[in-house]
């Protein structure tokens, strides 16, 4: 099985998030980025279904400067077996999923993995784009990925339940918890990823479908405001002074 | 999401920048290590401390370690840390390529202990021990040794202690019993008792490699007497069997704090049929376990700056939440405010961040002169590397102990009556740290060692080496205006080191070698002070040099807040070595005259 799986490079989510002075972009100094967790659940069983059948492999691919070369190390470093990173700003899901297409096309892989969603822009849209733009089925929220002669048995979460699919390969996952355990990289491992091949392909020249105008904080929380057991009386007071009853 | 334990801004920029991890990486023996892997492995630890080693510190204390059936039963996040320590390569990380291992710097390796321990300091030294009786054998075990045991240590599958304690002899070696006779077959029968095993038996090993101190029958008396053998509790026959090897445990220690870290009382050869395997040369035991002992004393210092580390984020993250009083200022405001405003509290906090960061600074320091005294290209590097590292090594082990302990204690206060309630963790950061300064050699062993050896060593060179170091970062913080006064208090102090030295060596030239060392606690505590101040200033240097640059990877907040800590070391620690002086100067003798009437 031939694997491409699209990878995110992310703040880590224990980060405290501040805009830069323009308001367009994140103030990165001292930020940790991570491998967008969604995405890892795809590298993993993309892992883990090379080591099950001992043949195929995996590429990671990422859209971003030079910047998110140590996320895809770290890729490589947890079991990827190349990593391509495609030389262009990521700016809107379209213009990336076109940079993906662009990359996959004619490689043929067997199965493209990507994260229900990066936990940056929340934006849920590359994958879906990258199947329609490759003319290929597409299964999001993906939990589980098992083969059955030369079909894939996918199955999502639903409301209540899952949902059991099967389709035919090759195939776009959009994937999420359940889908494997992510694992952490260990000495082997980093020592190999440093020699693996890391290859920087030019992005394919385009605008930008979407344009940030501005990224704002959410207006801050207002306080707690405490009162004794006994002052019911006041709490009754504010709660009119609001308005609220 | 595990709470905040530790800073990994601050290990990150103490050991890339201050330390300057890549002149250390440029030895050819680390040329498969880069900046990048480095930063990817370090991560990766946080990773595992988060999801494996975290989240059992508390019920590791609160379910201690106990001797059951013959056994001892440890928590179950014990065997997590024997199989996460094989597979991901921690135990082997740092032995060389014919060893299977990884030459990771050592340098990397503390920082990645470092986070361990501050996430649950119960754990990491099952594999710790298990690495360091894997090194010996490594390098002074034979062949076959090496065949045997080696890759089911670096397995985690075999756990490694090591076992010099006996009941009667703890701090004196020399009066160890534990006997060793030779056999026609080549291996010893070993009998004897050893207490106080870290790691001595559980379940989450399949088979225990105890190294043991013995003396051989007939050997010289006292430490040159001493031989190291590999007793294992079950011996692998040579087709592969494992047979009981008569090593009894006979029971666990209970314990103040610590409480999932077994600690064992063992029993070998009752029944006569205890085998051991020398390793090396016979007599030469302590030399080889001095390689254990060594890399160990700089694990404890680790370790207290870990959990002195630990405890300043949960007495920080405490302080920003609890509002109580009024400031000074404002008697009659209405709410109360956070007591992170309070200048006492202030002054705990900082002394918690100076202390945990300084022993960082400390500890990190002396695994990059362990790097370096290792793997320089220069020959006379290397030795002055060595020299440097003899000299630190015991303040490595004390100073991140003893003012950990200190440091626990105020972050214990931060928190007020709570800190006393077990329903906060202080309470347990401030019990495991107190073994810190026993362990390894207590902070008077440790003090013997500074004063009586480290300091006469090679005519008194290492302190000459230290005072250059020193020096040089003296020189390079006078070019910034902001720190100039801070070198210049730190440069006034030397002319006082000078002064205790000369008068301690006096003792020691006359031949009155009791009151040379009688006060050499005080003079550990004097120079080790002084240590970190230099560390502090160093670490002040860095970030001064990042703000003046621009270039720095971190906030502006984040070095400012570095130069401030150092300010405050320089204003409420540093003056402390003034009235040690006066009363190591002092010439009334207190403690070696009077026998036991002065208790009466
Ligand atoms: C939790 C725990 C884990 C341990 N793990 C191990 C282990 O894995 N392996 C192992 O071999 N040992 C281990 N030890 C033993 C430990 O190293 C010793 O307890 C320590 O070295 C002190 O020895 P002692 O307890 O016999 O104290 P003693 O030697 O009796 O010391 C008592 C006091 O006298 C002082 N003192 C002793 N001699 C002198 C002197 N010459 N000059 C000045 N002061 C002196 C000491 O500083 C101390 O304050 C462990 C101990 C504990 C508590």
């Amino acid at each position: 099985m031939k694997s491409l799986v699209c990878i995110s490079h992310v703040p880590d989510t224990t980060t405290k998030i501040k805009y830069d002075a323009a308001g367009k972009g994140l103030d990165k100094t001292g930020v940790t980025f991570v491998i967008n967790p969604y995405d890892e659940f795809g590298l993993v069983r993309a892992i883990e279904i090379k080591e099950k059948t001992g043949s195929g492999d995996v590429t990671v691919l990422c859209v971003g400067g030079p910047e998110v070369e140590p996320t895809l190390r770290k890729a490589l470093a947890i079991g990827a077996d190349n990593a391509a990173r495609v030389d262009m700003d990521p700016t809107d899901s379209r213009s990336v999923a076109e940079q993906i297409a662009a990359y996959a096309k004619g490689k043929g892989f067997d199965l493209i993995f990507a994260g229900k969603e990066s936990i940056d822009s929340n934006g849920s849209a590359v994958p879906g784009m990258v199947a329609e733009l490759l003319d290929l089925p597409f299964i999001s929220l993906a939990t589980s990925l098992e083969f059955e002669g030369d079909k894939a048995k996918v199955s999502r979460e639903i409301d209540g339940g899952y949902e059991k699919l099967e389709s035919s390969l090759p195939l776009v996952l959009s994937c999420q918890k359940g889908m494997a355990e992510w694992r952490i990289p260990n000495m082997r491992g980093i020592m190999m990823a440093r020699t693996k091949p890391l290859e920087v392909v030019a992005g394919h020249p385009m605008d930008a479908y979407v344009l940030t105008k501005k990224l704002e904080l959410p207006s801050a929380k207002a306080g707690c405001i405490y009162v004794e057991p006994e002052n019911a009386a006041q709490l009754v007071d504010m709660l009119h002074d609001k308005g609220l009853i | 999401m595990a709470h905040q334990y530790v800073d990994l801004d601050t290990l990150k920029f103490i050991l890339y920048q201050v330390h300057d991890l890549n002149s250390t990486l440029e030895a050819s023996y680390f040329a498969d290590h880069d900046l990048e892997s480095v930063e990817l492995f370090l991560n990766s630890i946080k990773d595992l401390s988060d999801q494996d080693l975290y989240p059992s510190f508390r019920e590791m204390d609160e379910k201690p370690a106990i001797f059951k059936d013959q056994t001892i039963e440890v928590h179950p996040s014990v065997g997590t840390m024997m199989k996460k320590g094989g597979e991901m390569g921690l135990i082997s990380a740092m032995f060389p390529y014919e060893s299977d291992g990884f030459q990771l710097p050592a340098s990397v390796h503390t920082a990645a202990h470092y986070i361990m321990e501050a996430a649950n300091n119960n754990l990491p030294g099952y594999i710790g021990l298990t690495q360091g009786v894997a090194e010996i054998l490594v390098h002074f075990g034979n062949q076959a040794l090496n065949e045997i045991y080696v890759p089911k240590m670096a397995a985690g599958e075999w756990g490694g202690t090591m076992c010099l304690t006996e009941p009667q002899a703890g701090s004196s070696l020399a009066d160890i019993t534990t006997s060793a006779r030779p056999t026609p077959e080549g291996h010893y029968q070993i009998k004897g008792q050893k207490i106080f095993i870290s790691g001595g038996d559980h379940a989450y090993a399949s088979n225990f490699v105890h190294l043991v101190l013995a003396k051989i029958e007939g050997g010289p008396a006292g430490t040159k007497g001493i031989s190291l053998f590999v007793v294992p509790k079950f011996r692998p026959e040579s087709d592969g069997q494992l047979t009981p090897n008569d090593v009894i445990t006979t029971g666990d220690f209970q314990k103040l704090g610590q409480k999932g870290f077994c600690t064992t009382h063992l029993i070998f050869g009752e029944n006569d049929n205890c085998r051991g395997w020398l390793v090396g040369e016979p007599h030469q035991g302590l030399k080889y376990m001095f390689r254990m002992m060594n890399g160990a004393r700089i694990a404890v210092g680790r370790g207290g700056a870990a959990i002195s580390m630990a405890a300043y984020q949960a007495s920080l993250a405490y302080a920003r939440e609890r509002a109580q009083g009024r400031p000074v200022a404002q008697p009659e405001q209405k709410e109360p405010v956070l007591i992170i405003h309070h200048p006492d509290v202030r002054r705990m906090l900082l002394l918690q961040k100076a202390v945990s960061e300084g022993s960082l600074g400390l500890v990190l320091l002396a695994a990059r002169y362990a790097d370096l005294a290792a793997t320089h290209e220069s020959e006379a590097e290397r030795a002055r590397y060595q020299l440097l590292l003899e000299l630190l090594t015991p303040m490595v082990k004390t100073y991140p102990a003893d003012m950990g302990l200190v440091s626990v204690s105020n972050g214990l206060q931060v928190l007020g009556g709570f800190g006393f309630c077990s329903e906060y963790i202080l309470q347990q950061y401030f019990r495991d740290i107190r073994i810190y300064s026993i362990y390894e050699g207590t902070t008077g062993i440790q003090s013997l060692d500074l004063l009586g050896r480290k300091l006469t060593m090679k005519g008194g060179q290492g302190l000459q080496l230290l005072a250059q170091e020193i020096g040089a970062t003296l020189k390079a913080a006078s070019q910034h205006d902001e720190l100039r006064p801070y070198a210049e208090i730190l440069g006034s102090k030397l002319p006082l080191t000078t002064q205790v030295v000369t008068f301690l060596m006096g003792f020691a030239m006359k031949g009155e070698n009791e009151r040379f060392v009688a006060d050499a606690t005080l003079f550990m505590e004097f120079l080790s002070t002084q240590v970190v101040a230099w560390i502090w200033l160093n670490m002040a240097l860095h970030a001064k040099n990042d703000l003046v640059s621009g270039n720095g990877k971190y906030t502006r907040e984040f070095y400012e807040a570095k130069i401030h800590t150092m300010k405050f070391y320089f204003k409420y620690e540093l003056p402390k070595i003034n009235g040690l002086a006066e009363a190591i100067l002092n010439k009334e003798v207190l403690t070696l005259d009077g026998g036991m009437e002065i208790f009466a």
